[in-house]
């Protein structure tokens, strides 16, 4: 019995010992389809590093799992809102400067948007984006390029907006002057009765999964939503129909960023790949992909081989989405009135 | 004696096993976190409150309840009427086999995919206005879908099959002469098929009618891509407060209800089922 014992003892060390070595891989936790597989493949064979991706559909979804004790991520990409928590909960590793030196390629206004960790101290920013209208340009002309669009009644029921209530919600706050993280009752009063009056009578659906197909189709001649989706349904040769813009009285604007969450085994690495996505070159190709503006590494711009679809300037009188912790409820509670009622 | 029984535990232990770990614990999960606190990041603290369940009778929220039972009702009324003649008609057929593949070849298709095949068909560019259009029939695009006759519509075409095969098997087992009988003694074709089918399949017509009504009574998907701005049903509301608005035990409680509906529903099936067979030892 007792050689027996010794013998698995021995055969389990041995297993774990001939593990491949954990230096040699790399665990993300990225958003579906955010990073091309051929920087992947790119990456792997300059560093000899190999790159496993498991991916999330929402920052809900990657937090919940990582806050339920999952453990051996590398590198995760939450939103802003989320990196601010996650920075106060204290789920992530410093980032070291002295390993980065791409870092001198991050837009400062970018930085100084991200109030919550403006010194890259937890994140280091990874793509700045927002929302915008797509109209189809063959079929809809003399329009409003803003948000009052929505309020065109020719148009109803061929609009849509996003089923997102901090994007709907920040549309309407911005279009009346407010800030996007407003919690102001009376001025959230006032986004509600801007949304369920002039809006929403003319909205076919509030959607995020079937929008971009609607759109391609026909069916919807307006839409709210990410650019990237919207033409990734689109035949090239349609994309001149589209015209897409963001409307020019601001809203919401999301940051993307690079963590390292604690619990990582391969810090080295998530280190090497956050300096190499951030090489001019290597990011100009993320940016190509996606048609991406080079809102965040503006060293990258030169290297462009795409039109991208909106510009950075586009982006000056957008706000970025913060976490709301309790006042959440608020919205919430708006969100119920415009969702739920007839 | 005592050996056999003990065998008897152990026969039973993969079934025991098996409700434990997939009935059980998610459910003692959901029950519990409807009962505590909700974490301000999603999750839940323990601490015990009731607020979930005083947050459910927020007008928004007994507004899409009603809803949801009202689609589901009309939904699984339409696909009880439209279930029954087919499940007659097959019972009589002589190419059974072949009805009852039409009914579950579609099956082999993911529903998401039948969905939005449903898009295709019914969307203003959609196959149905198309042809309505070329035969000159209408001059206008109709508005087929993104409301709530196009959640009913995709919500009794996915769950026919679930009425139809309950009633064809107990149709199937029905003596047809019973129905010659009742009209040799007076009574007439409606009176046959109201008097005495109708009755003898009382158990397959409960079973359809659970069948649909709990998968209808809990859609998502459905009212998600067909619906329109007003089209939100229970399954929504669960969906969006576990993802979007961070509040698990408000959704556990809507959970909960559902499942209780759910579990109800099975009992009056048992329950019915106990009685059809005490009628018979009577009779």
């Amino acid at each position: 019995m007792r050689k027996l014992s010794l013998l698995l003892l021995v055969g389990i060390t041995f297993l774990l010992t001939s593990c491949p070595k954990e230096e040699k891989v790399l665990h993300l936790y990225n958003w579906t389809y955010y990073t091309p597989e051929a920087l992947i493949e790119q990456f792997e064979e300059t560093y000899g590093i190999k790159v496993v991706i498991d991916y999330f559909a929402s920052n809900e979804d990657m937090f919940a799992k990582l806050k339920a004790g999952a453990k051996g991520y590398d590198l995760v990409f939450p939103s802003q809102d989320y990196v601010e928590i996650m920075i106060h909960e204290k789920m992530v590793l410093p980032i070291d400067h002295e390993k980065i030196p791409n870092l001198t390629y991050i837009s400062p206004l970018v930085l100084e948007k991200a109030t919550y960790d403006p010194t890259m101290e937890w994140s280091v920013p990874y793509y700045m984006g927002a929302a915008g209208i797509a109209v189809n340009r063959k079929r809809v002309s003399d329009y409003p390029r803003d948000w009052s669009i929505f309020s065109t009644k020719k148009l109803a029921n061929r609009m849509s907006m996003l089923d997102d209530l901090r994007e709907v919600i920040g549309d309407a706050l911005a279009y009346l002057g407010y800030s996007v993280n407003s919690v102001d009752k009376k001025e959230l009063e006032e986004a509600k009765r801007l949304i369920n009056q002039e809006w929403k009578p003319n909205l076919v659906k509030f959607d995020a999964e079937g929008f971009a197909k609607a759109f391609a189709s026909g069916e919807f001649l307006v839409v709210q939503g990410y650019a990237e989706a919207i033409y990734e349904e689109l035949d090239t040769e349609l994309w001149e129909n589209v015209d897409f813009f963001l409307p020019p009285s601001g809203g919401p604007m999301y940051l993307d960023s690079m963590v390292i969450p604690k619990g990582a085994n391969n810090t080295e690495a998530a280190h090497l790949f956050i300096n190499f996505i951030h090489t001019p070159e290597v990011y100009a190709q993320f940016l190509d992909r996606f048609h991406f503006p080079s809102s965040v590494n503006t060293a990258a711009a030169p290297y462009m081989t795409t039109e991208p679809f909106y510009h950075v300037e586009d982006l000056e009188n957008y706000e970025l989405k913060r976490d709301l912790g309790e006042n959440l409820t608020l919205y919430n509670t708006l969100w119920e009135t415009i969702r739920y009622n007839e | 004696m005592k050996r056999e029984r003990q065998l008897g535990i152990i026969y039973s232990a993969p079934m025991g096993l098996w409700l434990t770990i997939f009935f059980l614990i998610p459910i003692s999960i959901i029950v519990i976190y409807s009962f505590l606190k909700k974490g301000l990041y999603g999750g839940v603290e323990w601490q015990f409150t009731l607020k979930a369940y005083q947050e459910m009778f927020n007008p928004a929220f007994l507004k899409v309840l009603w809803r949801t039972l009202w689609v589901s009702v009309v939904a699984t009324a339409i696909t009880l009427l439209l279930a029954l003649p087919c499940g007659y008609a097959m019972a009589r057929s002589r190419h059974q086999i072949f009805w009852l593949a039409l009914i579950i070849v579609p099956f082999w298709t993911n529903s998401l995919i039948r969905i939005y095949a449903w898009i295709a068909i019914l969307s203003s560019e959609g196959f149905i206005n198309e042809l309505l259009l070329s035969l000159g029939i209408i001059k206008e695009s109709l508005s087929l879908i993104y409301n709530q006759q196009a959640v009913i519509t995709v919500l009794v075409y996915i769950n026919i099959p679930f009425a139809i095969l309950p009633l064809f098997t107990t149709i199937d087992k029905f003596d047809f002469q019973l129905l010659e009988a009742a009209r040799d003694l007076g009574a007439t074709k409606r009176k046959a098929i109201f008097k005495v089918l109708l009755p003898s399949i009382r158990s397959g017509i409960i079973t359809a009618l659970i069948f649909t009504f709990i998968p209808i009574f809990g859609a998502y998907t459905t009212p998600l891509l067909v619906g329109g701005k007003d089209s939100y049903m229970i399954g929504n509301i669960i969906v969006d407060q576990v993802t979007k608005t961070r509040n698990w035990p408000l959704a556990s409680a809507f959970s909960l209800i559902i499942t209780l509906l759910s579990t109800l529903g099975v009992i009056w099936i048992l329950v019915s089922g106990m009685q059809d067979k005490a009628k018979g030892v009577v009779k």
